[in-house]
């Protein structure tokens, strides 16, 4: 005769789990695949599995993006509740500017003229790229970075530079089959070499956990000004140089500082959906030149404004023309 | 001895963890509210501890948070374990709370969620991704932790999972699910 041990239903008489067990078993492949991870370079497995995600599931990212266009205005809504009532004020009435125009302008007008001034910052700059669409945006509240529509099956690398019309946006820093993850120049970790247009003063362009901008190492016996245009300096061989990063929003320092605090607004935003370009290679000209990097070290407070206006015109060295360049967008925009 | 309908929770719990994964992926970065945003599988693994045993929360709680690892750019490793160990923690605090709706679950939960993502933060300024104390805790850990919160509201009210099971028994049977089936 069966004994009752034999006797199976969903009656369930097991001593029950605690979950200790597998705690400490998940725990121990956590700290693991936390460890491999931090050691593991761009190309480990780890990394490797994360594009593979990425690619599965961007079919649903690209679908989110694209039904949450609409509600972007929500979004401004929440982002306005926070901003101060000057700066609300300004908008408001730029805002009365701009509905008069977009009633004129369709869809499609705008992401012509989209793509056509892309083509005029790439026409302009010389520049290597190929065209991409933002997709979707970070999905932690830690980083900022937006997702785009090119991955590695169309010539993304990492470390590859990402612009709109206006300016830089960031650097891709991770690439799946069909998308890659670009880090916004806001981002904390964000570092751009730069300069101040105007007087050729070096800094390095820092996103701040708050996601403004802040030119560091610009000493204090440099020449800048609220509104001056802050470019790219192409030290580094990252980023070409001469292409807009923002404009200086304020100018301070204590009695003993060495370095100026300049707060820069971006010159791009990365709105969802919106086309961008990426840079795959740079050109001898678009890079800093060995005269330029010791230029840098030399004089990294720049010139004088006065003559560097008196210079502009004549000369002929691989700053002017990327000063040149960047003064034909700037009248572009 | 206790009730059990496995196959019943292993598929409503299925069904929770696609929709947050969707969620996770389609809608969470769309959304950002003062900095935070909000944690589908924070959500998922408070939902399951919640309502389901401690074994089964803490499966739940470390694929849910290797999942939000691959699909963000954070270290990845690092949500899973701290996931797996506040499930664990929660489902054996929220022993006498059970699953649903109701004001200790809530208030379980939001401890949760806010002890989550304060760890998350601090554990990303440890590791170099945050360089703010200040913006890790209070512009992105509160905020993302106030608004999973919210969300997980509705979470609660449809996914009761077996908790009538393992909370005590239960003549309740396939009445246990309240919403998902």
């Amino acid at each position: 005769m069966p004994k009752n041990k034999r006797y199976t239903s969903n009656l369930n008489n097991r001593k029950q789990s605690t979950g200790g067990g597998p705690l400490i078993v998940f725990c121990i492949i956590s700290v693991l695949l936390l460890t491999f991870y931090i050691r593991e370079g761009e190309t480990g497995p780890i990394h490797a599995v994360r594009s593979g995600v990425t690619t599965i599931t961007s079919p649903i990212r690209f679908l989110g993006g694209a039904l949450a266009t609409p509600f972007d205005a929500l979004g401004n809504a929440f982002t306005n509740l926070t901003a101060s009532q000057e700066s609300l004020d300004e908008l408001k009435e730029q805002n009365a500017e701009l509905t008069a125009r977009v009633a004129e302008l369709s869809e499609a007008e705008a992401s012509a003229k989209r793509l056509e001034e892309l083509l005029g910052l790439r026409s302009t700059y010389n520049l290597q790229s190929t065209a991409a669409r933002i997709v979707g945006a970070s999905s932690d509240a830690w980083s900022q970075t937006v997702t785009i529509d090119k991955g590695s099956a169309d010539g993304m690398e990492p470390n590859m530079p990402v612009c709109n019309s206006a300016g830089v946006i960031g650097q891709i820093i991770e690439v799946g089959a069909n998308t890659s993850t670009v880090r916004l120049i806001t981002d904390e970790n964000s570092g751009v070499s730069a300069m101040v247009q105007a007087t050729r003063a070096q800094g390095m362009l820092q996103g701040q956990p708050d996601g403004t901008l802040r030119l560091e190492y610009i000493t204090t016996d440099s020449d800048v000004q609220e509104g001056d245009i802050i470019v790219t300096s192409g030290i580094g061989g990252v980023y070409p140089k001469g292409l807009p990063l923002g404009t200086v929003t304020s100018v301070t320092s204590a009695s003993n500082d060495i370095y100026y605090t300049v707060m820069v607004s971006a010159a791009a935003s990365a709105e969802n959906n919106e086309e961008v370009i990426v840079i795959t290679s740079l050109t001898d000209e678009q890079v800093a030149s060995d005269d330029d990097v010791a230029a840098a070290n030399d004089a990294p407070q720049g010139s004088a404004r006065d003559a560097q206006a008196q210079d502009g015109s004549s000369d002929d060295t691989s700053d002017g023309e990327a000063g040149d360049q960047t003064d034909d967008t700037g009248e572009e925009e | 001895m206790a009730y059990h309908d496995a196959p019943q929770t292993t598929r409503s719990l299925a069904i929770l963890a696609i929709i947050c994964c969707v969620l996770q992926v389609a809608l969470a970065p769309q959304i950002s509210v003062f900095g935070g945003r909000i944690n589908f599988m924070l959500i998922l693994a408070g939902v399951a501890a919640l309502s389901e045993e401690p074994q089964t929360a803490v499966i739940t709680a470390f694929f849910a948070g290797l999942f939000y690892d691959l699909t963000a750019s954070v270290p990845v490793g690092l949500m899973s374990l701290l996931l797996s160990a506040g499930a664990f923690v929660l489902a054996h605090a929220s022993g006498s709370a059970g699953g649903g709706l109701t004001p200790l679950s809530i208030q379980f939960f939001s401890i949760f969620a806010l002890a989550v993502s304060l760890a998350n933060g601090v554990a990303l300024m440890i590791l170099g991704v945050e360089g703010s104390i200040v913006a890790a805790l209070l512009s992105h850990g509160l905020t993302s932790a106030i608004i999973t919160a919210i969300v997980a509201i509705p979470f609660m009210m449809i996914y009761r999972g077996s908790e009538a099971s393992h909370r005590s028994f239960s003549s309740r049977g396939g009445s246990r699910f309240k919403g998902i089936r």
